[in-house]
């Protein structure tokens, strides 16, 4: 790759732009449509919302949907369920677990995808299929050992019992996405603080992990998000509105007996939004993160 | 590579297993004791609703594996749901991938819309698609009627085929994100020099993509493969609340089973042992796509 | 209790011990039973109305002092959570159960019998004698109801007014007569709409139909006699394979429709029949939240020969856990939820009639005058009253394999549905699951 050339396209792929556009607003349109007509519902009057043929925009738009949630005795009578009342408190558990989880997984995938990025050690290899073997089993086998497992250490329906679980989901793939992106950052720059005299651990935290946030972000992120959307082990591990989460409370919209579609819709939308503005937010560190971490190092 | 072979302080051993203590502590207490405990019951005649006739049976619950209907029909129904989800999953974050990859005007607002998706758990993805698919109310009937599509409002997923596709297509809107991420991030490492060189050999787009993208993106491609499977093959909550597994059996996939045996029949013996089929099978298809990469000499760990 | 725990976890650490750890797990966990553990009653149902049980139960402490911890659990995942909860030996002292699971949980040693606790008899010699079934298991009885509902044909007579019929039908010929002529007027292209999606609870509807017409799917043994001596089951297939397949006036979009949506397609004027619980026209006819309200009336479910034979029923009920450290207290609560107050009134089943409707398993209620001004508000509380005297539950309750079986059945009949399996071959393969399972289970 010694001398490249700039040689001009001699002609250029005329209609690319055009399919280009095509494909954005076509997937835009997918990808957007779903999620727009829940949010379109869940400021609608349930008439409206299951009208023949459907109005694309509320027609007589309402908050009352979201101001149940607010005000949960109103809405009692109305929706003939707990769900309404749940929300906001498993939307505050879900937050809570989902950012703990996050930590917490950070901090020990930390530790183990340095190793295997910048030490040579036995047993390495079979280590991390291990980890991955782990999250291979599915759910639904342990989890009634696990429950007894949280019985016996008296943890049923707290969030700690929750973060514990969600990080052993999370870890093993974390484990794999760090590694790589680790092994992407220059040995130089710890050989250099280490010329300075830093010990390991300064080292650590002053100069490779500021370097490797992109990598951390999207780990973080990761495992927030697995523990934001799991349904099976909340149900089992929590009872009541100190540790339910959203899915749990979702699942409950699913099935109660008296369900109107556009107050599940506003749940519904409320269980997207914070997860998603975490995503917007870390947006650009994400692609990167996941950019060392996924090719190769 | 060469990094590593200069020098090899002593100690790394230690060291690395040090480092993975944290890790292997919390995984062990938490996971290892409920993952062997789950394999001693698949070989229990263990249905929670009859403790006293509890007994070891060995490989029992394997065996009557191959003579049980509903459990090959899951697996069939699995598989195809798998290769059906991992197809479009692939191809069509490979394409998204590829278009957010170039620059042009609401790129930004097109990489947000495609993490929307994963901010929405299985539940709510469920309970989303099957107001959309409602056939008396569902915005999928209305808007197709609109255009003028279709004269009247139908049933999607009363028939096998549709229930199917149509579970398949909420799984993969659920899914797509991480792949998408994943994928992007491996392109915007291509350096341009390759499409520079490709472009001298005067390499068509088609010829471009095919031998510099897509060797270039075989490491992320594989770890989207495993994880897709891995996903596809354990996905309850979407298809449990949009069909239940129906109808009939068209949508019950072997997770789907799974949990209806160990939950409803509370079968946890039988349960088990479908369990650990479906472990032995991802198991199998990922050491596939591992010996996949070791061939092409680019898996280190 | 520490040490215990660390014990759990060297062991678990060892891999060695999966037969042991559990025992130790459920050692840990305050002996034997489980219960709250600070002396009040720790009470769990599903989570139909909390608020309202919150209520009730807190006049309860008023007037008995005895303390209750009430946990309701999402309805849908009620069953599963119950078994693991006793499983991991944290069950509750008391608490709802389903006629369905009343075998199981038995069997599975989380209830006790209340044969002989002080009452018992006057509540079953008082209700309904398929209540009374329905409670008992190999000749024990377990539970005090909460509540029961039977099976009608629910219409929507303005709709049938308009199509010139002035009464419902009392065969299924004369059902779907009706339904084809809604439907050659364009009054509605499906007039027939009925909940079949594959979920966790019964299908009343496929049981209504078969009782109506006087068959069973079983005889009294649990062995199945579709297939052979009773073949109603397959008539009433048959039936329903050509109301969605020939004449076309079933819905075919049953196959994904839940419960609620049926509901509100009643309450939408969408349909003109359906098979449901009597408790449904209370809503139906609720002028808030249907505007089929006024219209909406009961019938017996429509027989094959347009005789009356029966319908099916449910039984929910208050059970009595076996591991309970204070039964007494337990007990209490159950008789105030389920049996007879100090005037001899049944006060939490009237309670219940009166807030939602539920129906009552107490014979005498039907003819309590503040019920029957309640009832005439949205339904006949004759047809009402016979539905409740001719109901049967469901006999194979009894049997461990009887969800297993109820969810093949809902497959089958989504098969004959979609006309894909024929009635016969749909009662062969309901046979051959039943004795499948029993060999299974044996």
């Amino acid at each position: 790759m010694t001398t490249v050339v700039q040689v001009p396209l001699r002609y250029r792929v005329p209609f690319k732009k055009i399919a280009l556009y095509v494909l954005a607003v076509a997937f835009g349109l997918y990808l957007v449509l779903p999620f727009y007509w829940i949010v379109a519902m869940s400021f609608m009057h349930e008439a409206d919302a299951i009208a023949v043929p459907p109005s694309w925009v509320p027609v007589h738009p309402t908050l009352e949907n979201y101001l149940g949630f607010v005000n949960p005795d109103a809405a009692q009578e109305l929706v003939g369920g707990r769900a309404v009342s749940e929300t906001p408190y498993s939307l505050r558990n879900s937050l809570v677990v989902a950012t703990a989880t996050a930590l917490l997984n950070l901090v020990l995938a930390t530790f183990a995808a340095y190793s295997f990025s910048r030490l040579k050690f036995r047993g390495s290899q079979v280590l991390l299929l291990l980890y991955l073997l782990t999250r291979m089993v599915p759910g639904i086998a342990i989890i009634i050992p696990f429950y007894l497992l949280m019985r016996s250490f008296g943890l049923l329906d707290t969030y700690l019992a929750l973060i514990l679980s969600y990080t052993t989901f999370a870890l093993p793939i974390t484990i794999w996405i760090l590694k790589d992106f680790f092994r992407s950052v220059p040995r130089e720059l710890e050989e250099a603080a280490r010329v300075d005299r830093c010990g390991w651990f300064r080292t650590m935290w002053s100069v490779f992990l500021p370097v490797a946030a992109p990598g951390l972000v999207a780990a973080a992120v990761f495992a927030f998000m697995t523990a934001w959307n799991e349904f099976m082990f909340a149900l089992f591990l929590t009872s009541t509105t100190a540790a339910k989460t959203i899915p749990v409370v979702a699942a409950n919209f699913a099935t109660d007996f008296n369900t109107q579609f556009t107050v599940m819709a506003a749940a519904g939308v409320l269980a997207v939004v914070p997860p998603l503005v975490l995503a917007l937010l870390f947006q650009r560190k994400l692609v990167q993160g996941m950019a060392a971490g996924s090719v190769k190092g | 590579m060469s990094v590593l072979t200069e020098r090899r302080p002593l100690g790394d051993n230690a060291k690395a297993w040090a480092l993975n203590a944290p890790a292997i502590v919390v995984i062990s207490l938490l996971v290892a004791y409920p993952i062997g405990y789950s394999f001693y019951v698949s070989m229990q005649r263990n249905n929670l609703k009859r403790p006293r006739a509890k007994r070891f049976i060995g490989l029992d619950n394997y065996k009557a594996l191959l003579s049980d209907d509903a459990f090959l029909s899951a697996l069939k129904v699995s598989a195809l749901f798998v290769l059906v989800v991992l197809g479009m999953t692939v191809v069509l974050a490979l394409l998204l991938a590829l278009v957010l990859n170039e620059r042009f005007r609401g790129r930004g607002l097109l990489l947000s819309l495609a993490l929307l998706p994963w901010a929405m758990p299985g539940v709510v993805n469920g309970l989303m698609w099957r107001t959309i698919f409602d056939a008396k109310t569902g915005a999928l009937n209305g808007l197709l009627t609109q255009l003028g599509l279709i004269d009247s409002y139908q049933a999607w997923l009363t028939s096998g085929t549709g229930a199917f596709l149509f579970t398949a297509l909420a799984q993969v809107w659920n899914t797509l994100p991480f792949s998408v991420i994943i994928l992007l991030a491996g392109l915007s490492t291509i350096p341009s020099e390759l499409y520079d060189a490709a472009t001298v050999d005067r390499a068509g787009a088609f010829r471009r993509f095919t031998q510099v993208t897509i060797p270039w993106l075989l490491h992320p491609l594989l770890i989207v493969l495993i994880l897709e499977t891995m996903n596809a093959f354990r996905a309850f909550d979407t298809i449990y609340v949009l069909t239940g597994g129906g109808p009939g059996d068209a949508t019950t996939t072997i997770a789907l089973l799974d949990v209806q045996t160990v939950l409803t029949f509370t079968d946890f013996g039988l349960g088990s042992a479908y369990a650990w089929v479906i472990t032995a099978i991802t198991l199998l298809i990922s050491v596939g796509y591992i010996g996949l990469l070791y061939r092409k000499g680019n898996f280190e760990v | 209790m520490e040490l215990n725990r660390r014990q759990v976890l060297k062991l678990a650490g060892l891999g060695v011990t999966a037969t042991a750890v559990p025992g130790v797990l459920a050692a840990c966990s305050n002996g034997s039973g489980g219960g709250a553990g600070d002396g009040s009653v720790k009470f769990e149902g599903w989570d139909y109305e909390a608020t309202l049980v919150q209520q009730n139960l807190d006049n309860f402490t008023k007037t008995s002092n005895v303390k209750v911890n009430y946990t309701p659990i999402t309805s849908a995942q009620y069953v599963q959570k119950v078994v693991a909860e006793f499983t991991g030996g944290g069950g509750p002292d008391a608490l709802y159960v389903y006629d369905d699971s009343l075998a199981a949980w038995v069997e599975g040693e989380y209830l006790q019998p209340i044969d002989g606790l002080p009452g018992v008899d006057d509540v079953y010699a008082a209700i309904f004698p398929g209540n009374a079934e329905a409670m008992t298991y190999q000749g024990k009885r377990y539970g005090l109801p909460y509540y029961t509902d039977s099976n009608c044909l629910i219409y929507n007579a303005d709709i049938l007014a308009k199509a010139g019929f002035s009464k419902p039908p009392a065969s299924l010929e004369e059902l779907e007569a009706q339904a084809v002529k809604i439907k050659s007027m364009g009054l509605l292209e499906y007039p027939i709409g009925l909940p079949a999606q594959l979920s966790d609870t019964w299908w009343a509807w496929v049981w209504g139909l078969v009782y109506s017409s006087g068959g069973d799917m079983f005889d009294d043994q649990q062995a199945p006699i579709m297939n052979t001596t009773d073949t109603v089951t397959k008539d009433v297939l048959t039936w329903l394979q050509n109301a969605a397949n020939k004449s076309k006036v079933l819905d075919p979009a049953s196959l994904q429709l839940l419960p609620v949506p049926v509901d509100n397609a009643m309450k939408a004027n969408r349909y003109a029949f359906t098979i449901g619980a009597r408790y449904a026209l209370r809503d139906y006819n609720d002028p808030q939240k249907s505007k089929a309200a006024g219209k909406m009336k009961m019938a017996l479910v429509p027989s094959l020969d347009g005789k009356v034979h029966g319908t099916i029923s449910n039984t929910r009920m208050y059970g009595l856990a076996k591991d309970t450290e204070v039964k007494d207290d337990a007990f209490k609560l159950l008789t105030y939820l389920g049996g007879f107050d100090a005037s001899k009134q049944p006060y939490t089943a009237k309670f219940w009639f009166q807030q939602r409707g539920l129906g009552f398993a107490y014979k005498e209620l039907a003819k309590d005058p503040e019920i029957v001004a309640a009832l005439k508000k949205f339904a006949d509380p004759a047809i009402y009253a016979q539905l409740a005297e001719i109901a049967r539950p469901r006999n194979v309750l009894g049997v461990a394999w009887y969800t297993e079986f109820e969810t093949e059945m809902h497959k089958v009949v989504q098969g004959v549905l979609s006309n894909q399996t024929q009635p016969s071959a749909a009662v062969a393969s309901l046979a051959q699951t039943a004795g499948t399972l029993k060999k299974k289970y044996s």
